[in-house]
């Protein structure tokens, strides 16, 4: 089509352009370090936010008064737009690495607690009856019972906030950044380079693809009893 | 002997609803003694205020004399659904209340073993849950109670949502456990046979409110065995119970 002259190649460039384009990425020797910042801001915002919502949904659970404070809070810090609080985190912290960290934590924060919390709450009546018969302390209940319950909930909020740790990433870089896949998109885009910006988003695809892989598989290993459909 | 439960003019409201009304009754140690009545009638609170998991409106309970306010470790608790860990294996279930009671698991694995081996599951120790049929798993059930031996074990429509047959054979079973260690078991059903088959008393319930009817006794011989639905005295003492549950005349 393109080729054809149907459509503008800055507008959908052919797919062969693409690739050349995609060629162009991987033998680049700037381009590892890119395709690193970005994944490690995913990550290390993923793991950071992942703990630390885990860490809030136990409290909530376990403390009724926290909860209801703290509830409406998490509610109306999930629905605000993120995105426009990625110029505050740049100034707040700066052009490195730190604001994209925040800005992949504050997204991909909310699901990861409202499922901690569900998972922890919807333990089975009877489990905690038989538990209860047990005379079991507060602390063998959450352990033997209520964290591995939790489990799958926690795991699908986990693959979720994955996702959006990674687009939180991309967003911060967007805004302002020296390095990773989102300036080289932006980078190519102001150059008109479009077969570039196709071509990392490609890379982005699959870098996403790549990590909720690995996230699916760790679910297949961790929470082994659940056969789900989305355990891919 | 222990095993001794004494009800002195319990009663139970839940929110301006009456589930229980001045319930007395005593239970000897050793006796198999089942609760049957309708939805409603308040036979699984009556369960749960003797296993101390609710507490009374009005009224005690006590164990070998001692009040019940909480539950207790010598009071095993069998529910209608077979409560089993699915990150579990069969004997990693059983030797559940091991773990809780701080003792060793490892000792007491042989123990899980020989009850598993008891009921019929001999060699499903590492299965997992969801391998496992209904009976079987309400079987591993039995067997996470019977591991702890306690004096007491109450049942709460343990083999209802199994199908007749496998309902029949885990009567048979239990009946089977009960007689070599005679533990007091206190039964809730709401089918008259199962009640009859099993029991040494049935306690008749009602609703509306919540209440006991009667106690009957069941005076079929034992052991029993399923010939003992062939005996009019079988017929005759179900009919009892329909007749003070009122559905003896449609």
């Amino acid at each position: 089509m393109c080729r054809a002259g149907w459509v503008s190649a800055l507008v959908l460039p052919a797919p062969s352009r693409i690739w050349d384009g995609l060629v162009i990425l991987f033998t680049a020797d700037w381009f590892p370090q890119h395709l690193w910042y970005t994944t490690a801001e995913t990550l290390i915002g993923f793991f950071i936010g992942g703990i630390v919502a885990i860490a809030l949904g136990i409290v909530m659970v376990n403390a009724r008064v926290f909860k209801e404070i703290a509830y409406p809070y998490v509610v109306a810090f999930q629905v605000m737009p993120k995105v426009v609080l990625a110029p505050i985190f740049i100034t707040w912290f700066g052009f490195g690495m730190e604001s994209k960290v925040v800005m992949a934590i504050a997204i991909s924060f909310f699901p990861v607690v409202i499922n901690t919390v569900v998972g922890l709450e919807s333990v089975e009546e009877n489990a905690t009856l038989l538990m209860r018969s047990l005379v079991a302390t507060p602390s063998q209940h959450f352990w033997k019972l209520a964290w591995p319950s939790a489990l799958p909930s926690i795991f699908a909020g986990l693959k979720t906030s994955l996702t959006l740790a990674l687009i939180g990433a991309l967003v911060a870089e967007f805004v302002t950044a020296k390095e990773g896949l989102g300036t080289l998109i932006t980078t190519f885009s102001f150059e008109l380079k479009v077969y570039l910006v196709f071509a990392c988003v490609l890379v982005v695809s699959a870098l996403g693809l790549a990590l909720y892989g690995l996230m699916a598989l760790l679910e297949r290993k961790i929470v082994f009893w659940r056969r789900s459909r989305f355990t891919g | 002997m222990v095993g001794a439960i004494d009800v002195v003019k319990v009663g139970k409201v839940f929110s301006a609803v009456e589930a229980l009304r001045e319930v007395n009754l005593s239970i000897r140690p050793g006796e198999f003694v089942s609760f049957v009545g309708p939805s409603g009638c308040g036979k699984s609170t009556l369960l749960k205020l003797i296993g101390g998991l609710i507490e009374p409106s009005t009224g005690s309970i006590a164990v070998d004399g001692k009040a019940i306010t909480r539950p207790r470790r010598d009071i095993g608790i069998m529910f209608q659904t077979p409560v089993l860990f699915p990150w579990r294996t069969v004997l990693e279930n059983v030797l559940l209340p091991i773990e809780v009671f701080g003792l060793d698991p490892r000792a007491a694995a042989d123990k899980a073993r020989g009850i598993l081996k008891l009921v019929g599951l001999e060699g499903r120790e590492s299965a997992y849950p969801r391998e496992l049929s209904g009976g079987m798993q309400q079987r591993t059930a039995l067997s996470r109670v019977l591991l702890t031996d306690p004096p007491i074990i109450l049942m709460d429509e343990p083999f209802g949502a199994l199908d007749e047959f496998t309902r029949e054979r885990m009567n048979l079973e239990l009946l089977r456990i009960w007689q070599e260690r005679r533990q007091t078991i206190v039964f809730v059903t709401h089918s008259i046979a199962e009640a009859v088959f099993l029991s040494d008393r049935i306690v008749v319930m009602g609703t509306a409110p919540g209440r006991v009817l009667s106690v009957i006794d069941v005076k079929l011989p034992r052991p029993r065995t399923i010939e003992v639905l062939k005996t009019p005295q079988f017929g005759s003492t179900a009919f009892e119970v329909r007749e003070l549950l009122g559905v003896a005349h449609y």
